[in-house]
């Protein structure tokens, strides 16, 4: 999966979590959406390992600084998956 | 448009596409989908997701949303959110029609017993219905060694719960509200072997000791949210997620929060909705394998050696475990009466015997007609029953007939019914009292009575006399609390005013100086019905109100209520009333008491679409006779006997 893919299937979460409209891009961070705190992240979060099967260890995510480094992390844990 | 209740038949396969799409035409029949997909969901993304639409449902004001509000407080020693929109999600989704809509109060993280402790905090400032109370596992641990003296260990366990319940009562005093208490997670690890179960001390056995203390020793008012009990149901390594406590103090994995969600929801439902009182079983391919009309006494399958006979069975074992407990059991079946009877009376396997049914209605009516057929003979309502049939065409006629009465549906293999029946969830009781217990008796005893009436002949007065009648009247007392608040909530047909009250405000009630209040218990030679009636008056000056009048209506038309209004009459003398007013506030239900007052002898006053009011005056008050005997009146001590 490229991240532009990656980015659109992560879409399909957002609009379950926000209840505003959020256009996943991948400079966007939560700082930009005033919806997005730490407590909605944690929904995000595990909305996103359903979604594309993957886990992520302690710490990983937070380290991300926008949803491409975010989108980065997941493929590395999808190319895990496949191996494993 | 479609209403709320005529998706009913629809409600085996609704769809998220589908609740999207009512959500985007603001159709009110968004709510029952939403209810409807919401009990089903399994995982954490799911409910979510349709937290998320009920959200913007509120938001959009799609019509028909809340039908009432509940003022929910949780505290604890983990992080509540994202529990609480789990939580938020599964209370809601219990209302009838609309949707429960909750006013939530979120403690501090481990911030639980200084919330409590402290009568000034925001926790009491927020006047909660409910609290829910989730106490940290990581504490619940033995601080000794596990070769210490069995004594020692078990000691420290009575403490650790003592210590907790003595938080849930504070809570309760400070608050009234309901409490419900989170017990321990059981420990996951293997760790320390064979030992585990050798020492109270482990970890393991530690914490299954104290919740045994939690659940043994929690006054009624503490409702136990059965933690162990949901991480064991479902794996107790996979209740856990370490990252998720480690990140954000989470205490349960994502998709075992929905389990203590959901059992959250069913708790604060059970509060306000009564647990069902009749199970209507269709007979064929149900109780017992095969046809009775075509193959006969010696062909259907029921217990002996084979295996499904086997599964029928133990499936009617499970039925008559909860026919002791008081449910009552109605066949409702499509075949002629005698060969329907005929297994019960003459099959030796069979564990259901004719005196076992309440109801028998097997003929070739609708089975919608004879599910009515049977509210009426045991003079309940439709909603309080539950039916149950292997055939989904009938299932789903009485989706459709009678939506109030809700439906199991068996699967193709009679293996799981005895375990589909015992997890329905529809009969499990909220305090069993010792009325509860003798319920079932009681309900045949009525058979019996309807029976004795239209066989007799005679007139109404022998009739009654017959029944020999006794009735004790006593003002509120604490061990009747629980069966008060009990008719007070679920009472619907015979009560004037509709009000509900929790356990708590009924106990303030009894040392009211501004209110009368008094219980009705009555026997007769059929047996003891138990406490049946509960009035409520309130005195303002030299007026006294009628609040509440409610009474069985297993007892109707046995002059129970002219008793009542006696007592009412003879009380507000005392009290030194001149007057009595009573008001009739008209429900869906409620039809049956529209003229009790009238024919009580109380005059009109006024009437208007919101309630009709009517008057008494002391000074012509004469009492009406009955075939009652009355053993007891209340506030008179029994010191006489």
């Amino acid at each position: 999966m490229t991240q532009t893919e990656i980015l659109a299937k992560m879409q399909t979460v957002f609009d379950d979590v926000f209840l505003d409209d959020v256009k996943v891009t991948p400079d966007l961070s939560a700082n930009d959406v005033e919806e997005w705190d730490s407590l909605l992240q944690i929904s995000l979060v595990l909305g996103v390992e359903k979604a594309f099967g993957v886990r992520f260890r302690v710490g990983e995510v937070e380290a991300t600084k926008n949803l491409g480094e975010f989108a980065n992390l997941i493929q590395r844990r999808m190319a895990e998956t496949v191996k494993a | 448009m479609t209403t709320d209740t005529q998706v009913a038949p629809s409600r085996h396969d609704v769809t998220v596409d589908r609740v999207r799409e009512l959500l985007a035409a603001k159709d009110p029949a968004f709510w029952p989908a939403l209810r409807c997909l919401t009990l089903r969901a399994e995982d954490f993304s799911t409910v979510l997701s349709l937290a998320t639409m009920r959200k913007k449902a509120f938001r959009a004001n799609v019509p028909g949303g809340t039908d009432k509000t509940i003022r929910l407080a949780m505290v604890g020693g983990s992080s509540l959110y994202p529990l609480h929109e789990l939580v938020e999600q599964f209370v809601g989704a219990q209302a009838f029609k609309g949707w429960w809509q909750t006013e939530l109060f979120k403690g501090d993280y481990d911030n639980y017993i200084s919330e409590i402790l402290d009568p000034t905090s925001d926790l009491y400032a927020f006047s909660p219905d409910v609290i829910i109370l989730i106490p940290n596992s990581q504490r619940c641990v033995y601080q000794g060694s596990l070769t210490d003296s069995p004594n020692h260990q078990r000691a420290a366990a009575a403490t650790a719960a003592e210590d907790i319940l003595t938080l849930a009562r504070a809570a309760r005093d400070r608050s009234g509200a309901e409490i419900i208490l989170a017990n321990f997670l059981p420990a996951p690890d293997f760790d320390p072997g064979t030992f585990r179960v050798r020492s109270l001390g482990s970890d393991w056995s530690f914490r299954k000791l104290v919740n045994l203390e939690l659940g043994l020793n929690a006054p009624s008012f503490v409702h136990i949210l059965d933690a162990e009990f949901l991480a064991a149901r479902r794996g107790t390594a996979s209740a856990y997620d370490h990252r998720g406590w480690f990140e954000t103090k989470q205490l349960y994995a994502s998709d075992f929060a929905v389990d203590i969600a959901r059992e959250v929801g069913s708790i604060v439902a059970s509060l306000h909705k009564s647990s069902k009182k009749v199970l209507a079983l269709d007979l064929d391919n149900t109780l017992w394998g095969g046809v009775i009309g075509d193959d006969g006494m010696t062909g259907i399958e029921i217990g002996g050696t084979h295996a499904r006979g086997e599964a029928f069975r133990q499936f009617q074992l499970a039925i008559s475990q909860l026919a002791k407990r008081g449910v009552v059991l109605a066949v409702c079946s499509k075949n002629d009466y005698k060969n329907a009877a005929e297994p019960f009376e003459k099959h030796p396997e069979m564990v259901l015997r004719l005196k076992d049914i309440a109801s028998f209605q097997a003929n070739w009516e609708p089975k919608s007609e004879n599910l009515r057929r049977i509210a009426q003979e045991l003079n309940l309502g439709l909603d309080s029953i539950v039916f149950v049939d292997d055939n989904p065409a009938e299932i789903e006629i009485v989706n459709q007939f009678v939506p109030e009465i809700e439906t199991i549906l068996l699967g193709p293999d009679p293996s799981t019914y005895a375990s589909q029946l015992l997890n329905c969830r529809y009969f499990e009781p909220r305090s069993i009292t010792a009325d509860d217990l003798q319920r079932g008796e009681q309900y045949q005893a009525q058979a019996a009575r309807t029976a004795a009436m239209s066989t007799s002949g005679t007139d109404m007065a022998s009739y009654l006399t017959s029944l020999d009648m006794h009735s004790v009247i006593s003002e509120f007392t604490s061990v009747d609390v629980p069966r008060i608040s009990q008719l007070i909530n679920k009472s619907n047909q015979f009560n004037v005013t509709t009000r509900r009250r929790t356990e708590a405000e009924v106990e303030a009630l009894m040392i009211d100086p501004t209110h009368y209040a008094f219980s009705v218990r009555l026997a007769d030679k059929f047996g003891d019905n138990g406490l049946i009636s509960v009035v409520i008056v309130r005195i303002e000056g030299a007026t006294a109100i009628v609040d509440t009048w409610l009474m069985s209506c297993r007892v109707l038309k046995r002059q129970m209520e002219e008793e009542v209004a006696n007592e009412i009459g003879r009380l507000a003398i005392l009290r030194g009333c001149t007057e009595v007013i009573g008001h009739y506030l008209p429900t869906e239900k409620n039809g049956m008491v529209r003229d009790l007052f009238p024919r009580m002898g109380y005059t009109l006053v006024e009437d208007t679409p919101e309630r009709t009011t009517w008057r008494l005056e002391t000074a012509t008050f004469t009492p009406h006779s009955t075939h009652i005997q009355i053993d007891r009146r209340a506030y008179q001590s029994n010191d006489s006997n």
